[in-house]
């Protein structure tokens, strides 16, 4: 009982830390979140007239759709290319490690640089991606890549999966390496092709990669917030404004901190309720299989 | 031995004594760095000079930083003894009490522009030392305009859309006018009527924009510079107004710029690049119309450790001489009246047009229009670009709603 006791004991510094830097931030949101506080003096009490602000008017509400819509392309695309490089690498050793980290690339380069870097390939006005099109006499598929508000958000995305696909892969090629050769071998016996043994042997034995990579991803693509700033500032006319920039352009750009610490909250929540509803639909599609 | 000892140890005593008298006077500004020098580290240098007993300690925090950094100092009553502000930093810390008030009694007060003066004094108080009013208007590529026949940068729209009909049949683009900030010059170029400025009335909701014949006529002429084929709508609408517009400029790619003076170090510093800073065409106008954005000034917090050198570097910088080189460095305007010129040749068309009295403060920088509404003209002037066929309601029906949910 009392080595029990001196367990819990041990987690008194890890349950501080948490409050201390988790949990205590997020009561002073919500309280923010009920007054008109504009970053500095005194905050006045509102009641619910942020939450109401928010479900109210469509900005919002389409900032939040936008948001959940953005992060379906992405992690759906980043769980797919992942998977699908891993899967060729993983079946070609020669190459593996030098593509690993080719693909990984671009996951360390700052937000920033990337965000500059594909805004001038996207540009309408001589970008790279025109000008290569109509080089290679493709010029009636030029398109204004991030002004088009039907294309904005799928250009946005492109850029994000560019540069995160070498993240999924790397988690994929952990789950093929924790795969027995055994297996596969014994697919190969069977007369198994080279699908049917990704289909049937190994893409089950991956469950566990892929609750980790699909809730990794929902939650950082949930978040995200430099891509879309630097390439459209959730333009053109709303049509890439992701909560993430509404939150951050009522924080600084129009001082309304209480306003922002509702979106704030919904944004937690929203970020919550998927990932816990993504975690509980994929565990226990891994214990099925 | 012993009188070396005794000498060196009165030295370092007095040395030591002077040591503990000198006042460093802690400044924060998002001018400064190598970037964007303003020419503080000369001002600096000249103003110890003159204050042997202050040393100035300027820390560079970038203007969308300030807003982090230094409302968490103000609170704990740990602030800088001087900081940069604009006017929507003196509305917010001002309105709570942290700014001392200059004084309107002070030397340089009655000197402001009157326009300038009104915006910033509330409530019978001045709390900031406003140090620049920046132009906005057309950076104008002279060298692409001769090629198309024309020597003079058009400041009417007339001139306008005739620049633009012969510089796209040279096969030349003539304007950029991306959906944000470029678009918003020339709406608010022909919305706003010098003559009559109604500015602070819509941001009070007291005027409505959808009804309004100015703004609407702003609209139909965006439709008459497409028409003259000043540029394709849809192809600017998503155009970066920041990096790639000022990018195509200066690569030569594009004659007429919508933007603000402070490009003119970026601009002047490309070989070759022939143009001038000319300002925005206004069917109001016959000279075209200065866009003045009155920038930012110094402040002094209440509890400022060191208020009376603060004090002696507002009044260093209210000084001509002094706040000349800070002008000339920014290519900026004055905020006071009289005094020598400090913007290049390259602007005398600007100059000219403000001198002639065609000029309103963008309202946006005189909070005349609130800060919300800045965002929903990006946002719906975009729009309007990507349908311009659309009725002008529906664009100024969003600014009103804005202004109505901002009251």
């Amino acid at each position: 009982m009392r080595a029990r006791n001196s367990l819990y004991i041990f987690t008194i510094p890890a349950l501080a830390v948490l409050t201390l830097f988790f949990i205590h931030p997020i009561i002073l949101t919500a309280d923010m979140s009920f007054t008109s506080f504009k970053g500095i003096g005194a905050a006045e009490p509102v009641g619910w007239k942020n939450y109401d602000r928010i479900v109210s008017r469509d900005r919002y509400l389409d900032a939040i759709w936008i948001t959940l819509w953005y992060t379906v392309i992405v992690v759906t695309a980043l769980t797919i290319t992942g998977m699908f490089f891993a899967a060729v690498l993983h079946r070609l050793p020669a190459i593996r490690n030098f593509s690993r980290a080719a693909l990984y690339t671009p996951a360390m380069m700052s937000f920033v640089v990337v965000g500059y870097i594909w805004q001038f390939l996207y540009s309408p006005l001589n970008g790279g991606i025109n000008v290569a099109l109509r080089d290679l006499g493709l010029g009636a598929w030029e398109q204004n890549w991030l002004g088009n508000p039907d294309l904005a958000l799928y250009s946005v995305a492109f850029t994000q999966i560019w540069m995160f696909t070498g993240f999924t892969c790397a988690i994929f090629l952990a789950g093929f390496a924790g795969i027995p050769e055994e297996i596969g071998e014994a697919g190969k016996l069977e007369g198994a092709t080279s699908w049917q043994r990704f289909r049937y042997l190994e893409l089950p034995l991956l469950g566990p990669s892929i609750t980790v990579s699909v809730i990794l991803t929902t939650i950082g693509t949930l978040k995200t917030f430099e891509l879309p700033f630097i390439l459209t500032n959730g333009g053109p006319d709303g049509a890439t404004r992701m909560l993430s920039i509404e939150i951050i352009n009522n924080l600084f750009g129009q001082y309304k901190f209480g306003f922002a610490s509702a979106l704030s909250i919904v944004m937690l929540i929203i970020v919550l309720a998927v990932s816990f509803i993504q975690n509980k639909v994929l565990r226990d599609r891994e214990n099925v299989t | 031995m012993i009188r070396t000892f005794f000498t060196t140890s009165a030295l370092a005593f007095v040395l030591a004594g002077t040591a503990q008298a000198q006042t460093v006077l802690d400044v924060v500004a998002w001018k400064g760095n190598e970037a964007e020098p303003a020419g503080l580290p000369e001002l600096i240098e000249k103003f110890e000079a003159a204050n042997p007993d202050i040393d100035v300690e300027l820390t560079y925090v970038a203007r969308k930083d300030v807003d982090k950094v230094i409302p968490p100092r103000l609170q704990s009553g740990n602030p800088p003894d001087v900081t940069m502000v604009d006017s929507s930093l003196v509305e917010l810390w001002g309105g709570a009490g942290f700014l001392k008030d200059l004084s309107t009694e002070s030397d340089w007060y009655g000197n402001m522009i009157p326009a300038v003066q009104n915006v910033m004094t509330t409530d019978g108080k001045i709390m900031v030392f406003p140090l620049e009013v920046i132009g906005m208007g057309n950076f104008v590529n002279m060298d692409l305009l001769a090629q198309a026949g024309i020597d003079k940068a058009p400041v009417t729209i007339d001139e306008l859309t005739a620049a633009c009909q012969a510089l796209s049949a040279e096969g030349i683009a003539p304007m950029i006018f991306a959906g944000t900030f470029p678009a918003m010059l020339f709406v608010g170029a022909n919305g706003i009527d010098p003559a009559n400025n109604t500015s602070a009335k819509f941001g009070m909701g007291e005027m409505s924009f959808v009804e309004d014949a100015n703004f609407n006529a702003s609209l139909d002429g965006v439709r008459d510079l497409v028409a003259a084929e000043c540029f394709d709508p849809e192809l600017q609408a998503g155009l970066d107004p920041w990096a790639t517009a000022p990018q195509e400029f200066k690569s030569g790619n594009v004659a007429i710029l919508p933007q603000g003076a402070w490009n003119i170090g970026g601009f002047s510093s490309v070989d070759g690049l022939n143009y001038q800073f000319a300002p925005m065409p206004s069917s109001f106008t016959e000279y075209g119309l200065a866009l003045d954005l009155v920038g930012p000034g110094w402040a002094i917090p209440t509890e400022a450790a060191n208020a009376e050198a603060a004090r002696k570097w507002v009044d260093f910088f209210a000084e001509e001489e002094n706040l000349n080189v800070f002008l000339e460095a920014e290519g900026a305007y004055s905020p006071f009246m009289g005094g020598k010129a400090t913007m290049p040749d390259l602007a005398t068309p600007y100059t000219e047009a403000r001198e002639k009295g065609s000029l309103i403060l963008w309202p946006f920088s005189t909070l005349e229009f609130p800060k919300p509404l800045q965002s929903e003209w990006e946002d719906s002037i975009t729009g309007f670009l990507l349908d311009i066929d659309q009725p002008n309601e529906t664009t100024l029906q969003r600014w009103d709603d804005t202004i109505e949910d901002n009251l």
